[in-house]
Order: structure tokens, then sequence, then C-alpha cells
């Protein structure tokens, strides 16, 4: 395998839920074997006994079945008291992970697909925001996003418009910082943590550290999970089910412009685990 | 079965199958379709593939006399032309952003399609209407030989279904899958419709089991 993506991290477990008998899963193709070795210590093996480099990180344990060259991207914020980490669980989809993460990066399906959720009709605009690839940091990030939602978060009460910033670091992982009902000028953050499975089927794993003090972890958790379960209902009736990264087999508009900057990212790294390069 | 030489057209459901404001979902030989009725009555057969993300539009909605994608919402009206981006209220979709509709028409309650203009009208069932589409994981050989009949040479399968006379439209979908209609005899009671209707999916249970017989040989 040539692809670059083999040195990425990937999450393949959620940490609290990992006992010393572990659990066998998949990535990229490759059955792997994860298994907590201690109380702050796991192991992650390939089939034939390979051990793989792992990290304890929001929640989840990461590792990869190359050789990462980047530690594993921060998240500054995930370290700020006063915030709830919760671990929401696992949505398994039939679909390329770079669908799921292109997914998490639009706004404009909220309406549709999230309907009196996170969108409504007629509130179906989406205003200018601005997207570039920082070189620096080598991520794609989305700012000044605005949209207005009839209930933004579990503690939203009714319909606000609502603030967002995306930030990809990492070809499978997203992180999304919105505006948090309770505490005015605080984000609260939500992931979306990838594992591929294959090339058409992934894991996905959503994460969140958010300021609220009120809501049952139990009804955070459902909340997370209903919303994800209305994406998937779309991913895995998206054809073809890998990202093309060749433009002309999609339309893109302005409202698309992370999505864009996303597939020319990826493109521009070679990163094509889940894509589809030439137009059939 | 269906296309053929006589008959360009492809039989692809039962209108009745189709009301007024709803999408289904359709295969023809030259993809799957979105098949949708407006409002106001009118037949579209569109590529099941919005442009945009490249979702199914068979799980999208009909409003009025458009069709829209479940995902973000973009219609588009019976001749195919992308009507209203909701993401951009105020922009005029491009002529460019067409879901490439084909050619419908329906005859004796059933809707059929096609992928040309054609000079001939599908054929007509002398007196046999639709009963029911079912969908056999199984290839027209095993049919035909659960059915104990062949195509004739316009592509009808004419058999004996729970003791009534029963004709056949076949579709083949791949080699291992095929779309059957069940014709009746407009004037069948509705006990005999049942008992047809049940014949069926004994012949279908027959015609995957012979199948998957020979795949085990």
């Amino acid at each position: 395998m040539s692809d670059p993506m083999i040195d990425e991290w990937y999450p393949v477990a959620l940490f609290s839920k990992l006992d010393a008998a572990g659990r066998d899963t998949l990535l990229m193709g490759h059955p792997i074997h994860v298994a907590r070795t201690g109380s702050e210590r796991v192991a992650a093996t390939e089939a034939d006994g390979r051990s793989l480099p792992v990290r304890i990180r929001y929640g989840h344990v990461w590792t990869s079945l190359g050789e990462p060259k980047k530690e594993l991207f921060d998240i500054p914020e995930a370290d700020e008291p006063g915030r709830r980490l919760v671990d929401v669980g696992v949505v398994r989809v039939r679909c390329s992970p770079l669908r799921a993460v292109e997914n998490f990066l639009d706004i404009a399906h909220f309406p549709f697909v999230h309907t009196d959720i996170l969108g409504a009709e007629p509130h179906t605009e989406v205003e200018k925001y601005d997207v570039e690839i920082r070189e620096k940091e080598d991520e794609v990030w989305a700012t000044k996003v605005k949209f207005f939602q009839p209930q933004a978060a579990k503690s939203a009460a009714g319909g606000i418009t609502t603030d967002y910033m995306y930030r990809v670091p990492a070809p499978t992982c997203s992180v999304l910082y919105k505006t948090c009902p309770p505490r005015p000028g605080e984000w609260d953050v939500i992931t979306l943590f990838v594992q591929p499975l294959t090339e058409e089927l992934c894991d996905v794993w959503p994460w969140m550290a958010l300021y609220d003090d009120e809501a049952d972890m139990t009804d955070l958790i459902h909340f997370q999970q209903m919303i994800f379960l209305q994406d998937r209902s779309i991913l895995e009736n998206q054809i073809p089910r890998r990202l093309p990264l060749d433009p002309g087999m999609e339309i893109p508009t302005r409202a698309d412009m992370t999505s864009v900057a996303y597939r020319r990212w990826l493109k521009r790294h070679n990163y094509t685990y889940g894509a589809q390069l030439v137009a059939q | 079965m269906f296309p053929n030489n006589w008959c360009k057209w492809t039989p692809v459901a039962l209108s009745a199958d189709v009301p007024a404001g709803t999408v289904i979902p359709a295969w023809t030989p030259t993809g799957d379709v979105a098949l949708w009725r407006s409002q106001s009555g009118q037949l579209s057969a569109s590529s099941d593939r919005c442009p945009h993300r490249g979702m199914r539009l068979s799980h999208g909605f009909v409003r009025g006399e458009a069709l829209a994608c479940i995902y973000h919402g973009w219609s588009y009206g019976r001749d195919g032309a992308c009507l209203r981006i909701p993401a951009h209220p105020d922009l005029q979709p491009p002529a460019s952003i067409n879901t490439r509709n084909q050619i419908t028409t329906e005859r004796e309650g059933i809707v059929w399609v096609v992928n040309e203009a054609q000079d001939e009208p599908p054929p007509s069932f002398d007196g046999y209407w639709p009963l029911r589409s079912m969908t056999f994981q199984a290839s027209i050989a095993a049919l035909e030989a659960a059915a104990g009949a062949k195509a004739d040479i316009s592509g009808l399968i004419r058999c004996t279904l729970g003791g009534e006379t029963a004709f056949l439209l076949a579709v083949t979908k791949g080699e291992a899958e095929t779309i059957v209609h069940v014709l009746a005899d407009k004037n069948a009671s509705l006990a005999q419709r049942i008992a047809i209707s049940q014949a069926g999916e004994q012949l279908r249970r027959d015609a995957e089991s012979a199948d998957a017989l020979e795949g085990a040989n």
C-alpha cells in the first residue's frame, strides 16, 4: 500500500470500554486486536503479532498501520477545565470514510436531513464563509460559518443562529466548534473520528467536549446518535460509494467550499483510501 | 422478456404503486431511476442520482410539479432541469445541472420507460391487468422453468397460477435477478386475485431455490 494514509492515526476503540480481553477490529482492511494491558496502557497488534503504535486521547484508543510522521493532532480545548467529555459510541456506516467526513463538514443538508433539529425550511440559505488550507498546520479550516437552527444542541431551548468553525486535522477526522448556548463566547467541541475498516465501510466515533452542566449524559449521547443515524441514511445511499476526487463527477456550489477544499487537500497529499480517482 | 427486439419499452412499475406526490426506485437497462408522479398526476423517470453529491433521488420527495433530493433539497422539474438550490435561494441554477430523464408512458395500469422516443406504444394485454410487481433473486431461465412456460415472441410468459391464467412481464436485472409484473384477468374475483398472488410467491420460492441448487453444483 503506497497510500500515505497508512501513516496516519486512527481511532479503533473507546478507551473507557476496552478491557483486557480487548476487541478484534479492522483497520484499512487489516485485522487487528486492541486490548487493555494496564490502567493507562493499551496494546494494538496485527494478525501476525506485530505491535502497532498506540495513543490514548480524546476518550479513544488510536493506532496506525504505518509509521506516523506526526504526533496525533492536538485539540487544546479538550483539556480545558469545566468541559464535559462525552463518549458517544460508535455508528457503523457502509460508506467511504472520506464521504463520512465530508458530510460532517456540510451544513446545507441540516434543514432536510436533521429537520427541525439542526435546520428547518425556509431557513436554508448558506451565507458566504471563509475557507483556507492552513499551510503551517497543514489543516483545512472553515470559519465564520453561520446557520439558523431550531434546536442547535440539547441545551438550546429555541431557534438561534449558530456560529461554526470546522477543522480537518487528519484525513478521516474533523473537529467542529459551535456556539455554546449556556456560555456565550465559548465554543462547544464536537468531533468526528472515523475508523476506516475498508474503503467502503467505516466505524464513526463521535466525541464531544461541551460546556453543558445540566443535560443528562444519556440524553446527550442519544441526541448525538440520533443526528448520526440520520446522516447514515444519506451516506449509505450516495453513488458512487467512494468519494470522487476528480472534478466533473459531482457539482459543488459556494455552500460546498469546505468540501471543495477538503477534496483538494486530500488530492494534494495523495490521501486516496476511500476515494474514486477516475470518473466512471 | 422485456425489453426485446419488438418492444424497446421496459415495464418498471404498476401505475397504482406511484400515487400523486410520491417517488419510488425503479430499474431500466439504462440504469436506476427515481420514478415520480407530480401533484397534478404527471409521471417522470429521473436518473436515480442527484448530480450534486450523488444521493439517490428515489429517497427524495415530491412537491408540486418537482422532485427534490432529500440531502440538500435541490429540486428538479419534469424535464430534468434543476429548478432550485435551497442553499442559494436567489441563484438561478445553470441549465447544465440536469437529471437526464427518460421517457415514460402508462398503458392499462403499467408504467413503461424508454431511453429514446419510440414510434410504437408499449403493448396491450388483451383484458389482462396488472396485479403486483415482484423481484426474484433468480435468472429468467429459472423463472421460466418454475412457471413451466417460456416467453412467447412478444416477450410475454403465459402460465397458470393458483389455477388461473396469468401473464408475466419479466425484466432481467443482472444475471441472477428478475423483475416480474404479474397480470390477471380484468374480471378475476378478489379470491382469484389472492390465489394468483400467493401462487406468485410460491413461483418465486421455486425459481429462487432452483437457482440456488444450480449455484451449489
